[in-house]
């Protein structure tokens, strides 16, 4: 085993490094540091960048997988991730763009949301049920053989509810009047909507509040990032020119000085 | 008293969940912190981390005890990361880490930041994980089992499947390359003149 440690044994100075050598090997190496201003030099420097390497830290994800065990004719445990949120990483903005409006278009449809402008106004109607027929008398009734052979349904359906509607109504009994217990048990479901929607509400706000606390931070971070960028290019930028200007002053110098001499004889 | 890494195996292996699942809960921050820096993005690092844990989970009645837990499955995450790497059949992209992850780290920090040191963090890491990127894999892995997990020789040359000496030159290599890669990037050299000094 060598004696004295060599310049080129840089497994052993990894070792130092690391601290993965015993007793003797180190006192070897120090002893070797005291004289060798290069092995110092390049064991300051390799320090140092395990300083930095310190500076690299990885996102801070939200992980929490756990395994869920088997049951009964389920498939094999397996390990679930954790929910986090919804993400299109690899999805462009345009296709992303694209599905919104189709889902936005079947909704549409599937709410059969209806448009119509009228004599009174603008009526938006949403929803499969039919409206409310007009009241129809039976006066009128003779008036929707004129309109079906004009092609126009709609009054003589409306003539055929209203019929139906009287049979219904002289087929039961009165109806109940309504009490005032049965208006506080409707009032009571609707209250607790109200308090739900009024929770919600409150919830989205304070995300939405969350969300751009986060995005003024985001900004100003690459805001103050992209300004040291900027100002370490300005310091490149004025350090070359002061260089080209300091080069010209040395040029004009010596032409002054030439000048300035008398001219040879 | 907290049960040691053999003991919830152990348990695990005899059919109680609950002590994987702490092992998952105590392993699986390193598991993804080792796989963000070997293949350096977020959503697939987290891919590796689960796959992990799942194949462990699968292969714990085999697992004998003839290593550490901990160095089983780094070895089944280095296993994936490599496979991933195939996968991709390009140099693995160490990107800048996400600014999401400063933003929610300034969240939990609070006030105590400012943002002038956000700002000087988020750089550093960018820088570093820009210098990391140039090292071969081998390099690379040697670096980041050694640095940020704090390995032995032994367990690296174990874990990479080569003798010891090389996983020295591996080092001594890589971190010969960051050196100069920082230093010209404007890092370390003045850290290390004021040490020198």
């Amino acid at each position: 085993m060598n004696e004295v440690f060599q310049c080129d044994d840089k497994a052993q100075l990894v070792a130092y490094l690391y601290d993965e050598l015993d007793h003797v090997a180190r006192r070897r190496i120090d002893d070797h540091l005291r004289v060798c201003a290069t092995c110092a030099a390049e064991i300051t420097g390799l320090a140092g960048v395990r300083h930095e390497l310190a500076g690299w830290v990885p996102p801070d994800a939200e992980l929490g997988f756990s395994i869920v065990p088997k049951v009964r004719d389920e498939a094999p445990a397996r390990v679930l991730r954790p929910a986090h949120g919804w993400r299109l990483p690899d999805v462009p903005a345009w296709a992303q763009a694209a599905a919104a409006v189709l889902v936005m278009a079947a909704g549409l449809a599937i709410a059969n949301v209806q448009v119509r402008y009228d004599a009174s106004g603008l009526v938006v109607t949403t929803g499969w049920m039919s409206r409310s027929a007009p009241e129809v008398t039976p006066a009128a009734a003779p008036a929707t053989a004129a309109g079906r052979a004009d092609g126009d349904w709609r009054p003589a359906l409306a003539a055929l509810e209203s019929t139906l509607r009287q049979e219904l109504r002289a087929a039961r009994p009165a109806a109940a009047p309504v009490s005032a217990s049965n208006v506080e048990g409707a009032e009571l479901p609707m209250q607790r909507v109200a308090q739900l929607i009024e929770e919600s509400e409150k919830r989205q706000q304070q995300q939405l509040a969350l969300r751009l606390t986060q995005f003024n931070r985001d900004l100003e971070v690459q805001r103050r990032s992209d300004l040291v960028r900027i100002n370490q290019g300005f310091g490149q930028f004025e350090g070359r020119a002061g260089a080209e200007i300091a080069r010209q002053r040395q040029m004009l110098d010596y032409i002054m000085r030439v000048s300035a001499q008398p001219p040879p004889q | 008293m907290a049960s040691t890494d053999e003991e919830l195996v152990a348990r695990s292996v005899a059919g109680d969940h609950d002590s994987f699942n702490q092992l998952i809960l105590r392993w699986e921050r390193p598991i993804y912190a080792l796989a963000y820096r070997v293949i350096g993005r977020d959503e697939d690092a987290r891919d590796v981390c689960q796959e992990t844990f799942l194949r462990a989970f699968r292969a714990l009645p085999g697992f004998k005890g003839q290593a550490k837990f901990s160095s089983w499955l780094y070895r089944i995450a280095l296993n994936l990361c490599r496979d991933w790497i195939r996968r991709q059949k390009r140099t693995p992209v160490v990107s800048a880490p996400e600014g999401i992850d400063i933003i929610e780290l300034a969240a939990e920090q609070g006030p105590v930041e400012s943002i002038e040191e956000l700002v000087a963090r988020k750089q550093l890491s960018e820088t570093v994980a820009i210098a990391m990127q140039q090292l071969p894999e081998e390099q690379r892995t040697a670096i980041i089992l050694k640095e940020y997990h704090g390995l032995t020789f032994q367990e690296i040359a174990d874990l990479q499947g080569c003798p010891l000496s090389t996983v020295k030159t591996r080092l001594y290599q890589g971190l010969s390359v960051l050196r100069r890669d920082l230093e010209a990037r404007g890092m370390t050299r003045g850290r290390a003149s004021e040490k020198a000094s």
